[in-house]
């Protein structure tokens, strides 16, 4: 019925509800939660193994029947299901946005979404990694979120058929697709992995709505006091839920997962028309261990001064050399650099598109990529580090498997990839790595806590005069640091599009740095805007100087998304990196390549307060 | 005695009278931006700007879901949205100018439809309506230069007629309607409601859902204007389907509309609506498939509304006459005989009820800012005019209140109530005789009777195909001889326009109500389609398109754990 503008027209009572019928509610409930893990609850070994008693929940129940019955599936000639699993994920949110001190959206919603998936043939060769299925052959609309028997029997009934007709239909296209494949080195497409049952409560979501309203309007309000800015928004998120598993080997998760955030963003225009961005991001997994409202007024009112200065700040220029990430920035650098080639990309099988270009660090497991110093683990289990709360724990991944500390590279040397339940060349058998669904029954694969370390640091607030040191010996009239990254980006679609394609080829494009500062000889500091990396890949990391001895952490949340672009991927996930600062060598910085849209004609509004 | 009435009069007066004067904090916000920003932009050399309008939608909505007895958590939630319409050059050419190019023509957008706060927050108002004012202003200058170029390289239009109509300025200011809606009781009725179809196991899904809202548009243009008004809607849609043994996915519906939630039909009415959806879900599962057929059928009033607004109601769109892209079925048809000559049909926006059913096109000002009136398109079988916005075509230079949109889209004609009279109109029986006479007259064995129809689409360009498809639900065949009525599955209305119009013999004296959504290229806007059933002497149905897909493999899971005994748990 959105067929706008292409000479057809359309009139249906059924589906033509509009803004009046369930038109709204399915837009609410068709979009993918964001799920959440919890770090932070005590792990018995009690709750692993086979012998704790079933789950008497409506929802295990129903899935646990649903499940054993729908083994006898089977049309004639064609093969009975092998694995089946249902996955689930709950979330209750209140979410609020606000501009300028009024409220744009305030809104409270609970909802369910499943992940069914039916796996036919057998743990060699199955249907899955094979073009995308499809859809829903029934007209279910949303997940109950009732808990009633019956009503969740029917669904799973229904949703099951539906999976298993298209399992049948997508194992004999692909083995179709094959035949004319060299099948030599072939590898198994699903791994085996141990039954596990552990049920964790959710928590109620407890939100006090009308001040956190007033909180995120009055920090919306900061930007009225910056008439150059021109766009801003402030918005919270406040869910509870987690995530259900049960699967046809006997696995029975439930896990929790909380998360509160708030997001200030804003924008300016330069003189020269380009636009600068900047933006304040407020993490935590209990509302109550938020930040508290001072605190951010003070970080938001430095961000849109910051803002400012960008706005009134000369464009940067090509430079080659050497350059300082601090704190934040490093994280953000470690996070994509090193966070984003750890995952290993099947490519879909039958010729089905190309799949993702081959990451930075594939095949370069016992080579050096980090200088001798570095150590680097991934560590799920930790709950914090050198006193701060760590953001991305979690215990068990989506497909019911562990998640245990991982060592990414060790004394400089790379170690392990992070791992699902899909083989991968030279890989089978997941690390508990599984944190994204990824279509046709897989997971994508993210990181927890990244924890980047070295053994040799110089105090970090040496780190400047280190850099200058570097200039004076190579005859430089100014070095470059970094303060922080556009990362997880707020850009717009086009001018992330833009700054990927300015780095043709990278499998893993980095974002623009925001705080960008030349420093010369004596010292001082210039801001500059509009520079933006060039050939900054994981291999950059070999050419790290020196390592500080701080320890800057970064809480995110975590997507598949290109520069982890805020509202590009629905299904987004904590994550924590913390590292060093560090002086990179010989980087290449240049203009980035924006539009530049004239100023308005008319002057900005006057505030009225 | 005497002196309580006026007393109480006053009283009234006065109430109404804060009520009406209630000082708008967002309108106040809405002109004087409006007035800052074109004093600015008329007076830019380039391309100055001649006329300027916001218009903000703000939508309040709660709705329910159920499913055999079980609710989703209740929808709600209150948004504004932000129109800025800009227009550069003059009103003879601007930059809503239609360009002709491949696929057809185009009028540009300039609107995004930008969330507002629903606050009455000056500041964060104002700095929006400046952002997207500039956006606006800046793709309106551009796209003047472009059709400018287009205009000095291609052949002449047929139609020349100038951009923009010039309307006297409206005001009026409204009362924002509230949104009334008991959501404890509307769980606990929709629950009982949809728990019904337990009762059907034939039934594979279901789904009743209950949704109340209000709209207040405020509006404000450089011609003085100034607008407050508003309208709720409330609607009750129950829906089932099923799947037929060989594949064919079957589905049935009732809706219900009403101004507010409390003036939905009573649970004693939405109970037989479910049985009835269930009932004859459960009927369709057992009927035979329809086969092609031409010949006689009855439309009902519900399927004849859905007929005529696509057939008839797409093509007096106004600005389809002037779009050289479009087919232009009635362009040149003014003053000549399009229908029968007992037909009339009327676009009537004041109209709000038919009898006692709340009509769902009704609004008091356009979308420009223009006062709705009933507009007679057709007076016995005669055309007599388009349906109107502000872009004027070839002997209508103006507005009939009838430019449209949904937030975020640029206005475009649409319908609102389309009402179909007839002066041929005969009571029900005589008309069914009728179709049985007719049928024996060509020697078909049997006529065709629509008795519900879940919506149709048209064609209206001329690259496309100019055709329409209506999708009858319920279609019974009616045997020349004497044998009961027989309901068929599976068909599919089609045909051309012009050709089916000549095709109508008579009506029945009832009309009926077709309360919708209609989409186009300005988005979907409430409309509604009134008719008498009309009888039409030959009709094409065709097969529908169905699925090849198995009904479910294993039972439904809860009957057969009871009939068993099992309690599930098996591993």
């Amino acid at each position: 019925m959105s067929n706008r503008g292409a000479g057809t027209r359309a009139c249906r009572a059924e589906t033509h509800l509009g803004a009046c019928g369930r038109q709204q509610h399915r837009s609410a409930s068709a979009r993918v939660p964001a799920p959440r893990l919890l770090a932070g609850l005590f792990l018995t070994l009690a709750a692993f193994g086979q012998d704790a008693p079933p789950s008497n929940e409506p929802l295990f129940r129903a899935m646990r029947d649903e499940l054993a019955r729908s083994r006898q599936l089977s049309i004639p000639n064609l093969e009975s299901p092998y694995y089946i699993e249902y996955g689930i994920d709950e979330q209750e949110t209140f979410s609020a946005a606000a501009s300028l001190g009024g409220l744009l959206s305030q809104k409270r919603e609970r909802f369910r979404t499943p992940f069914i998936f039916v796996r036919v043939g057998d743990y060699k060769f199955d249907n899955s990694n094979f073009g995308g299925g499809r859809g829903s052959a029934y007209d279910l609309e949303a997940f109950p979120i009732e808990n009633s028997y019956p009503v969740l029997r029917r669904y799973l009934w229904l949703e099951t058929d539906s999976a298993y007709k298209g399992a049948v239909e997508a194992i004999s296209r692909k083995r179709a697709a094959n035949r004319n494949v060299n099948q030599n080195d072939r590898i198994d497409d699903f791994a085996h992995a141990e039954p596990l049952h552990f049920i964790r409560d959710f928590k109620p979501l407890v939100v006090d709505e009308s001040s956190w309203a007033n909180r995120i309007r009055s920090l919306s309000g900061i930007f009225t006091k910056f008439p150059e800015i021109q766009e801003s928004s402030v918005d919270l998120e406040v869910t509870e839920g987690g995530h259900y598993l049960e699967n046809s080997e006997g696995t029975e998760v439930k896990t929790p997962e909380s998360v509160t955030m708030v997001r200030a963003r804003a924008s300016a225009q330069a003189p020269d028309g380009s636009t600068v961005r900047d933006f304040a991001f407020f993490h935590a997994l209990d509302p109550k261990a938020m930040v508290d409202e001072a605190d951010m007024t003070r970080e938001v009112t430095t961000m849109a001064q910051n803002l400012v200065a960008m706005a009134h700040a000369p464009k940067g220029e090509d430079y080659n050399g050497p350059v300082l990430f601090e704190g934040q920035a490093s994280a953000q650098l470690f996070a994509q650099i090193l966070g984003e080639n750890l995952t290993l990309v099947r490519r879909p099988e039958g010729g089905r598109g190309a799949g993702a270009p081959p990451g930075d660090l594939d095949g370069r497991v016992g080579a050096r990529v980090l200088p001798e110093s570095f150590d680097v683990v991934d560590d799920p289990s930790l709950k914090e580090y050198k006193g701060k709360t760590l953001f991305g724990g979690y215990e068990i991944d989506r497909e019911g498997v562990p998640a245990k500390r991982l060592q990414i590279v060790e004394k400089g040397i790379f170690k392990n990839f992070l791992l699902t339940r899909q083989p991968v060349k030279g890989y089978e058998g997941s690390n508990g790595r599984a944190r994204y669904p990824a279509g046709g029954g897989t997971s994508a694969a993210g990181i927890s806590n990244l924890i980047v370390t070295s053994s040799e640091t110089v105090p970090a607030g040496e780190m400047k005069k280190k850099l200058l040191d570097l200039l004076q010996s190579r005859n430089k009239p100014y070095g470059i640091i970094i303060r922080k990254l556009d990362f997880p980006s707020t850009a717009s679609l086009e001018e992330a599009r833009r700054v990927a394609s300015a780095q043709q080829g990278a499998a893993h494009p980095v974002s623009v740095p925001l705080l960008i500062y030349k420093v010369y000889a004596d010292g001082h500091e210039e801001l500059v805007r509009g520079v933006q990396f060039h050939g900054l890949t994981a291999r950059s990391l070999r050419d790290i100087l020196m390592a500080g001895d701080d320890a800057a952490e970064l809480d995110f949340m975590d997507s598949p998304a290109p520069f982890d672009l805020i509202g590009l991927s629905n299904f987004t996930m904590e994550a924590s990196v913390v590292a060093p600062s560090v002086l990179i060598d010989e980087l290449e910085l240049r203009p980035t390549d924006d539009e530049q849209p004239k100023l308005p004609l008319v002057p900005a509004p006057e505030i009225s307060h | 005695m005497t002196l309580k009435i006026p007393l109480r009069l006053a009283l009234l007066f006065a109430l109404a009278f804060s009520g009406y004067a209630q000082h708008s904090v967002l309108l106040d916000a809405m002109s004087q931006e409006l007035d800052r920003n074109f004093n600015v932009l008329k007076k830019n050399a380039d391309t100055p700007a001649y006329f300027m309008s916001y218009e903000v939608t703000e939508v309040e909505y709660r709705s329910l879901n159920a499913t055999l007895g079980t609710v989703e958590p209740l929808n709600e939630g209150r948004r504004r949205a932000l129109d800025v319409s800009v227009r550069v050059g003059t009103p003879q050419l601007d930059n809503y100018h239609r360009v002709r190019g491949q696929g057809g023509a185009n009028q540009g957008r300039f609107t995004s439809g930008s969330a507002l706060t629903f606050e009455d927050s000056v500041d964060s108002i104002k700095r929006r309506l400046w952002l997207d004012t500039d956006s606006a202003y800046r793709a309106a200058s551009e796209r003047l230069i472009r059709i400018k170029t287009n205009s000095q390289v291609r052949v002449a239009e047929a139609d020349d007629s100038a951009d923009f109509s010039s309307e006297p300025p409206s005001v009026f200011e409204q009362k924002p309607i509230e949104l009334k809606f008991d959501a404890n009781a509307w769980r606990e009725r929709v629950r009982k409601l949809s728990a019904r179809f337990e009762n059907y196991p034939s039934v594979l899904t279901s789904h009743v859902a209950v949704a109340s809202q209000t709209d207040t548009r405020y509006f404000v243009n450089t011609e003085g204007s100034r607008i407050r008004h508003g309208r709720g809607f409330a609607r009750v849609v129950i829906t089932a389907s099923a799947k037929a043994s060989d594949g064919t996915d079957l589905s049935t519906f009732e809706t219900f509309e009403a101004v507010e939630a409390s003036g939905l039909p009573s649970e004693e009415t939405l109970n037989a609506a479910v049985d009835r959806v269930a009932n004859d879900l459960t009927h369709l599962l057992k009927a035979p498939d329809a086969e092609p057929f031409v010949g006689p059928a009855i439309f009902s009033g519900r399927a004849a509304g859905v007929f005529f607004h696509e057939i008839f109601g797409h093509r007096v769109e106004g600005h389809r006459q002037k779009d050289e892209s479009e087919g232009q079925t009635f362009t040149k048809s003014v003053g000549t005989k399009v229908l029968p000559d007992f037909l009339s049909v009327v676009f009537d926006p004041t109209r709000r009820k038919i009898g006692n059913v709340d009509l769902n096109g009704w609004y008091d000002y356009d979308d420009e800012g223009v006062k709705a009136r009933p507009v007679t398109a057709v007076e016995n079988g005669i055309l007599k005019t388009f349906l109107m916005s502000r872009s004027p075509i070839k002997g209508f230079d103006h507005s009939n209140g009838h430019g449209r949109r949904e937030p975020g889209l640029e206005v475009v004609s649409r319908q609102s109530n389309l009402i179909v009279q007839s002066a041929k109109a005969v009571p029900e029986a005589t008309l069914r005789q009728m179709l049985i006479d007719e049928a024996k007259r060509q020697n078909k064995p049997y006529g065709l009777y629509f008795e519900d129809i879940t919506g149709g689409f048209t064609t209206t360009q001329r690259a496309g195909l100019q055709a329409f498809k209506v999708i009858p639900v319920i279609v019974y065949r009616v045997y020349t001889d004497g044998r009961p009525d027989e309901l068929v599955r599976g068909a599919d209305i089609v045909g051309t326009p012009l050709a089916s119009f000549a095709k109508i013999l008579a009506t029945g004296d009832k009309p009926e109500v077709f309360n919708g959504y209609c989409g186009a290229e300005s988005g979907s806007v409430p409309v509604s389609a009134v008719s008498p059933s009309i009888l039409v002497s030959e009709i094409e149905i065709e097969k529908k398109a169905k699925s090849n897909d198995r009904p479910p493999l294993l039972s439904e899971p809860t009957v057969m754990e009871g009939k068993s005994g099992d309690k599930g748990g098996m591993r």
